[in-house]
């Protein structure tokens, strides 16, 4: 133990003992004579009277060691480097070690204050996505964990690794207030359980330490997903058992689970004998390696990849890169190769709006997966879609894990005779690739300088001051028509994060904070488009932004509706034939309009707005950008288009 | 078949049926006279510029393209009227054939679009 927090914690002590001699008055001295002289005896039931008993922490009032610091030192030694929560009382001894200990020592593990549960666990989604790895998230067990669920799905979905620590009071005896049996769950991780990968109660500190360790290793092996520790309240707060901390478990180096060498084998056949191979990439960069292999495949075959847009898996203007007409591609494929697809049965299916649906697929057409979700999967929420009729292979592996040896067999398999049709089919693409980019490029002038503003013009009034800097695009784009892909250069793992997961709402303003908070120590520039729905979710987090001087430029998506679900009422409504005039109930935001700018500045960050002409634009991102690069947040509330 | 053929058909089956069976009804292509500023009314309060945009310019996957260069106006009538997709389908209860017109008449009032070329931020070179 330092010398440092003997201080603290002598301090403590003294200040502590001085109070409770003061204050201890009859009552007190009545209950301590009124106790059995022998505790551990034998008694008759009805012989321990409400009046008798009082709270056995009869130890101490103050000490030297603390759990908390203990569970500290563990999540340093994971790596881990944040620790975010709204206060609880039932992890109060693991905040005041985060505090007081953690914080202050190295590695650092610094604490992020939140406003809502929801808020911590979506802004660890954020940084997982940028970082690679988890950061950490305090709550209670029942409040804090129900608040925090959506977020948590979320998370599980989207397989992002999250780690939980979740203040459980377990020993009911040792409850002291009303408000602790409000809080307290007999197994508060149940609620969570069909979206969380692995949890675990551990009764001792020791067991805390392994099952910390074992928790991380989970979420961290692929598929990745969020883990939960339900931690006893008493545990953070009390003394070392026998005045020694336990040893802390080490983390082996994990190596996340590859496909069978000969079914890669199999498939590189296949890839290589095929005349239209097209790679379909959902899920499938998890690191900054895994975009470069894919490229890297996609080259060596001159085949198109589709990116679904859930993580950067390929540059946006690599000449391969055929996203932007997916269907077309996927419907001339005689091989399609789906690396970790979210919705494996989508990829290669047209839903009509009448429910029917028919295959993409050319007749004869081969379809392979590499799926790290086949590995881990529950059955209660459908998050694993419907099921794929048409795969011929599915490989139960991670995609990333599984490119080199795919690489290195398509390489040696490809003969050198079909190098000439290769190469034609890679102009054919580049060609097509132009092609999309120029109809992008024509479909972005209607409207430009329309009021409210268009999505293109927002999209490339923001890249004009974005383009020469270090930049990550730290929110989705489906709300935005995708108009980054279609316009943007991107090229780097971090410049785009993807989507919420499961779909939902309340995810992309903490997200977009997590993301900026692992980008600001890599000095980047973080962005994002968001919509308004979705911040007032949970406005809060722009307080967090400021407090905790994270560098994001945040442009609201100012719709002033739930636009989504305004289109689907329209289609019911007049379906019903009663007219659409009354479908604004409900799903727009306004009368009165929300004024974000002024809602930014009350909570001390930079903003401007509302901004509906779209040559003020410019003049505003650059004074935005500004204040970023100064490392703080700043807001433009910018009135748009509903897409 | 590509999209655009096959639209390219539909638009060419309504002509020949118009023309076989229509007396007395509006010019197929150009269509009926129509009152552009209450068609512009129109489009902003019945729900076309939530997926189309204010000024027809399409919002993504979710609502095309609209104007400038509106389709025929025998195509446009048939999208509300039975509408493909996922568009709300708008029958003669809800939009009566003169607010047809009307919102027609508006697209058509919609002025062409600058040549991207022409737009500074639209000046993108393809890589590779």
């Amino acid at each position: 133990m330092t010398d440092r927090r003997m201080g603290r914690r002598g301090f403590l002590k003294g200040v502590a003992l001085g109070g409770v001699a003061a204050t201890a008055g009859p009552a007190a001295v009545a209950a301590q004579t009124a106790r059995p002289a022998d505790p551990s005896a034998p008694r008759a039931p009805g012989s321990v009277s409400t009046a008798a008993e009082s709270t056995p922490r009869k130890h101490e009032q103050t000490y030297d060691s603390c759990g908390g610091d203990y569970m500290v030192d563990v999540m340093r030694g994971l790596g881990i480097e944040y620790f975010a929560a709204t206060p609880g009382n039932t992890f109060m001894g693991l905040h005041e070690a985060v505090i007081n200990y953690g914080m202050l020592g190295t590695p650092k593990l610094d604490f992020i204050t939140t406003m809502h549960e929801e808020a911590s666990v979506a802004m660890a989604h954020g940084y997982a996505k940028i970082e690679g790895k988890p950061m950490a998230c305090g709550m209670h067990t029942a409040v804090g964990l129900q608040h925090a669920s959506m977020a948590i799905y979320n998370a599980w979905c989207d397989r992002v690794p999250i780690f939980m620590v979740v203040g459980a009071s377990i020993d009911a005896s040792r409850r002291k207030l009303w408000v602790d049996w409000y809080h307290a769950a007999q197994d508060g991780a149940a609620m969570v359980r069909d979206y969380t990968k692995w949890d675990d109660q551990p009764g001792s500190l020791q067991s805390w330490g392994e099952s910390a360790v074992r928790a991380y290793q989970f979420a961290m092996t692929p598929p990745y997903g969020p883990v939960l520790l339900s931690t006893d309240t008493l545990m953070q707060e009390d003394p070392y058992p026998g005045g020694r901390a336990p040893a802390i478990p080490k983390l082996p180096r994990l190596v996340p689970p590859a496909a069978e060498q000969s079914a890669l084998e199999d498939v590189a056949r296949l890839l290589v004998a095929a005349e239209s191979p097209v790679i379909f990439a959902d899920r499938a960069a998890r690191t900054p390696e895994g975009l470069k292999l894919l490229v890297e495949l996609a080259e060596t075959l001159q085949a198109p990849v589709c990116d679904s847009s859930n993580r950067l898996n390929f540059p946006w203007r690599h000449p391969l890169n055929q996203s932007q007409r997916q269907q077309a591609v996927v419907a001339q494929a005689d091989f399609l190769l789906e690396l970790e697809p979210g919705d494996p049965f989508a990829v290669s299916a047209m839903r009509a709006p009448d429910g029917s649906v028919r295959s993409l697929m050319k007749p004869g057409a081969r379809k392979v997966s590499i799926s790290s979700v086949e590995l881990f999967m529950k059955s209660n929420y459908q998050d694993f879609q419907r099921y794929p009729s048409d795969l011929d292979i599915a490989m139960a592996a991670d995609a990333e894990a599984s490119l080199p040896a795919l690489i290195e067999s398509v390489k040696r398999l490809l003969p050198a005779r079909r190098k000439s049709a290769v190469a034609a089919r890679g102009a054919h693409w580049a060609q097509a690739h132009h092609e999309d980019l120029e109809r992008s490029r024509q479909a972005a002038v209607a409207g430009w300088d329309d009021s409210p503003i268009s999505m293109p013009r927002l999209c490339q009034e923001l890249y004009a001051q974005i383009e020469h800097e270090d930049w990550s695009l730290v929110s989705g784009s489906s709300f935005q028509s995708r108009w980054p892909q279609r316009l943007w250069t991107a090229d780097k793992h971090y410049q785009y994060i993807g989507e919420q997961g499961g779909a939902g709402i309340g995810y992309m303003a903490p997200a977009t904070l997590g993301a900026a908070l692992a980008n600001r120590k890599h000095g980047r520039l973080s962005v994002c488009i968001n919509g308004d729905g979705d911040l007032m979710f949970g406005p809060g987090i722009l307080w967090t932004a400021a407090h905790e001087r994270i560098p994001l430029l945040y442009i609201i998506h100012n719709n002033r509706s739930y636009h989504m679900e305004i289109m689907q009422l329209q289609a019911i409504a007049n379906r019903r034939q009663r007219g659409i005039d009354r479908v604004h109930i409900g799903c727009a935001i306004d009368n009165p309009n929300i004024d974000y700018a002024t809602l930014a500045k009350s909570m001390g960050v930079y903003a401007e707005g509302p901004i509906e002409r779209p040559d003020d634009l410019g003049p505003a991102l650059r004074r935005a950008i500004a204040v970023v690069k100064r490392g703080e947040p700043a807001l433009l509330d910018v009135v748009s288009q509903g897409r | 078949m590509k999209p655009t053929i096959r639209h390219s058909l539909l638009v060419t089956g309504l002509l020949l049926a118009h023309a076989a069976f229509a007396q007395n009804v509006p010019d197929p292509v150009r269509g009926p006279p129509g009152d552009a500023a209450h068609g512009h009314h129109l489009f902003l309060t019945v729900g076309c510029y939530q997926c189309h945009g204010t000024s027809g310019e399409g919002g993504g996957v979710f609502g095309p393209k609209l104007a400038p260069d509106p389709l025929p106006f025998i195509a446009v009538d048939h999208q509300l009227r039975s509408p493909a997709m996922r568009m709300p389908v708008y029958t003669a209860k809800v939009l009566s054939d003169q607010d047809v017109a009307d919102i027609y008449a508006y697209l058509k009032s919609i002025p062409p679009s600058k040549q991207p070329d022409q737009i500074p931020l639209l000046k993108i070179q393809p890589q590779g």
